[in-house]
């Protein structure tokens, strides 16, 4: 499920936040490709720098240092209407806490992203096609049943489905999940993998996701794993393995890794 | 799209924002009931200031008067300018004096602005016929045959008849007594009195509210003092009320009573001549030009002046309008503490929604959008607010009666006193174009206070809104 052509590239990637007047560096000279319609997982101890290279990776986050392609084009320079355009056509976002709208219902919540990217007389000559549409997506992700009800009446399982079909409502090119299992229990969890893993195998969607559940890790094509802000080398590792030897041995492979 | 969405959603569930509509409903409500009652009470002082005085007055500048009114008044008319302009002309004769009368058995005493008028011809120049209780727009100083009859109960018919019939030496023959000359049976002088004059307000009990009493009935007798036109000789004379003057203005009715001119003249040894001449002219746009054709027109040895009512009104007049300038800035203040109102609870609406405006921008809403959902709020809050206080505020307004009324009922305090102003009702004067720019300030203001919260907002770093807890 993999092609040759990195679809997403850091390179050589910076990134500090300030706290108090101390300067705390995420990422230091980050390196990463994401190939089109691989399934890429990144692991790494808490504060290692995860989140931040997906925000970073998703414009929503500009490097201090470094450059971001996408297809060998500079993203993380652009003006913020292009980043603002790609955030909302290029990239889909999935995160912990499902970041649902409260005030809207599951549908207005999947539509929002095309309602933010239509003015509004295309959206009222539309609106039908794209509840239609909308609907469609909302029965894939098992939520059919669900579309008038307001975040708070769903399940953490059915919040996190709904905001896997808002992030596909614009038919993104990368989807980027921030932990999207890390609330949810390990039933729920591993049907939301399934749902990703059946995305990226029958629409080829390219999935970057982080996460701290090595079992998650061996579902999906490769991995890497940040160290201090950089990508540690894994290539004698395979998920697979990881996975095997860790339930073998039952012992945690790094210190910060959720069993 | 999205962002009226939001804002909609925003609107319904929040109930901080019901705080901030009702903070600009009550702000548009004030400013509107207020303004109205303000611009009632400012026409109709004006009206009332009007109301008595005629346009132009032409006047002497002693009490002494001028002679030949109807002189002056033939070489006005024979100007051509002023001919065309001039509705209606009439003399009247004004002095001071003093009035007095019993009021249960003890004499009251009231200084008094006396003024000799022709009642048609006064009622003609305007502002005299209509405000007479009795005879509404017919003026007469005629006694009803009420007031003649309380009047003879004082006065008793002298017997003189049978006295003088019975001095006169008794004719020897027989023959009847031949009859008197006939005592001619004289009508008696009378007078409008000045409604204040005839009647006060008190308080029978503390608790109940003021009640009207009337110290004057018509036909009551009053004294009139004043001085003689030469010589400055006191002057009295007995008369009988037949009519009150009530212009609602409280300056004129308990200052104003009216007697005949010829007889004001004659009485105080004046005849033909005036103080001073009513001019009412047919465009009220022509007043200045009138005034001052009839001073280029008037010999000065006459030494007669002219006045505009304005010019004769004018501290009132520039009294009232200071009160608006004052009441103005009062009302902006009120705005202005809704419009911060305003901003301290959107600021506390952004901090509440931050992680929904992180949500939108990951989701690649732009800082234009979000600026635009919040001020997009206001604008929307602002709206509503206005509309619901524009609805209150007229209603307050038509029915601001009967609120005090029922109010005046509730509390047993007296809000709108009317022996104050003599008007029976509180008088509104609604202004579409005062309440809608009340509207589009109290929208405008609502936005403006938005900005700053909104471009916080805008303004947020998606990443950190994202994290905020």
């Amino acid at each position: 499920m993999r092609d040759n052509i990195p679809l997403l590239t850091a390179i050589d990637v910076h990134k500090a936040y300030r706290k108090h007047a101390i300067e705390v560096p995420v990422l230091n000279g980050l390196d990463l490709e994401v190939y089109a319609g691989e399934f890429l997982s990144i692991v790494g101890s808490s504060g290692s720098g995860k989140s931040t290279l997906l925000h970073v990776l998703g414009t929503l986050d500009k490097p201090d240092e470094g450059r971001v392609l996408l297809e060998g084009e500079r993203i993380d320079n652009q003006p913020a209407e292009q980043r603002d355009r790609l955030r909302n056509q290029t990239f889909g976002f999935i995160f912990q806490f499902y970041h649902l709208l409260p005030e809207l219902s599951t549908l207005e919540n999947v539509l929002m992203p095309k309602m933010i990217a239509l003015p509004m007389r295309g959206w009222f000559r539309e609106r039908r096609a794209l509840k239609q549409a909308a609907t469609e997506l909302l029965d894939r992700v098992g939520l059919g049943h669900r579309l008038r009800h307001k975040p708070r009446e769903l399940s953490g399982g059915e919040m996190q489905r709904a905001a896997i079909a808002r992030a596909l409502i614009n038919k993104p090119r990368v989807l980027l999940a921030d932990e999207p299992t890390g609330n949810l229990d390990a039933d729920k969890g591993e049907e939301i993998v399934r749902l990703l893993r059946d995305l990226n195998r029958q629409e080829r969607l390219t999935i970057v996701m982080v996460t701290h559940n090595m079992e998650i890790v061996a579902n999906t094509d490769r991995f890497v794993r940040l160290v201090k802000g950089r990508v540690e080398d894994t290539s004698g590792e395979t998920a697979a393995s990881i996975a095997n030897h860790r339930s073998a041995s039952g012992v945690c492979l790094s210190t910060d890794v959720e069993c | 799209m999205y962002k009226l969405l939001l804002c909609w959603r925003y609107l319904l569930t929040r109930y901080l924002a019901l705080v901030c509509i009702i903070s600009v409903m009550l702000g548009v409500a004030t400013l509107i009931v207020v303004n109205s009652v303000m611009a009632g009470f400012s026409t109709k002082l004006r009206e009332r200031l009007h109301g008595l005085l005629s346009d132009i007055v032409v006047e002497a500048r002693d009490f002494q008067g001028f002679a030949n009114p109807e002189g002056k008044m033939a070489l006005i008319q024979s100007d051509p300018f002023l001919s065309q302009r001039i509705e209606a002309m009439t003399p009247t004769l004004e002095i001071f004096g003093m009035i007095q009368f019993n009021c249960n058995g003890s004499p009251i005493a009231r200084p008094v602005h006396i003024i000799g008028v022709d009642p048609e011809g006064r009622a003609r120049v305007g502002g005299f016929a209509e405000h007479l209780m009795l005879h509404k727009g017919k003026p007469s100083f005629a006694l009803s045959r009420e007031a003649l009859e309380r009047n003879s109960l004082f006065h008793p018919p002298r017997r003189l008849d049978e006295i003088a019939r019975s001095m006169l030496p008794k004719p020897k023959d027989g023959s009847p007594v031949p009859d008197p000359p006939p005592s001619r049976e004289l009508p008696p002088s009378t007078i409008i009195v000045g409604y204040a004059v005839a009647h006060f307000r008190a308080k029978m009990k503390p608790e109940e509210a003021a009640q009207e009493i009337r110290t004057l009935d018509p036909g009551d007798d009053v004294w009139v003092t004043t001085i003689s036109g030469q010589g400055m000789k006191p002057v009295e004379w007995r008369c009988a009320v037949c009519d009150y003057f009530r212009s609602e203005m409280s300056e004129y009715d308990a200052n104003y009573v009216f007697v005949p001119i010829d007889e004001l003249q004659r009485l105080r040894g004046m005849d033909n001549r005036a103080t001073s001449l009513q001019i009412r002219i047919k465009d009220y746009r022509d007043l200045h030009a009138v005034k001052d054709r009839l001073q280029s027109l008037l010999p000065a040895h006459w030494s007669l002046s002219v006045h505009t009512w304005e010019d004769k009104q004018g501290p009132l007049l520039a009294a009232i309008s200071i009160e608006k300038g004052i009441l103005n800035v009062l009302l902006f203040m009120i705005i202005a503490v809704a419009g911060f109102g305003i901003l301290a609870i959107f600021s506390m609406i952004v901090v509440e929604k931050t992680r929904d405006i992180g949500i939108l921008k990951a989701l690649g809403a732009s800082n234009t959008g979000v600026l635009n959902i919040f001020l997009t709020y206001g604008l929307l809050l602002g709206v509503v607010g206005a509309l619901l206080g524009s609805l209150s505020g007229v209603y307050i307004t038509l029915n601001i009666n009967e609120i005090e009324q029922w109010l005046t009922r509730w509390t047993g305090h007296e809000l709108f006193d009317r022996s104050v102003y003599y008007f029976n009702e509180i008088p509104t004067d609604l202004n579409v174009w005062s309440v809608l720019l009340i509207n589009g300030g109290a929208v405008a203001i609502a936005v403006l206070f938005s900005v700053l919260p909104a471009l916080r907002a805008a303004l947020l770093h998606p990443v950190r809104a994202l994290r905020y807890e």
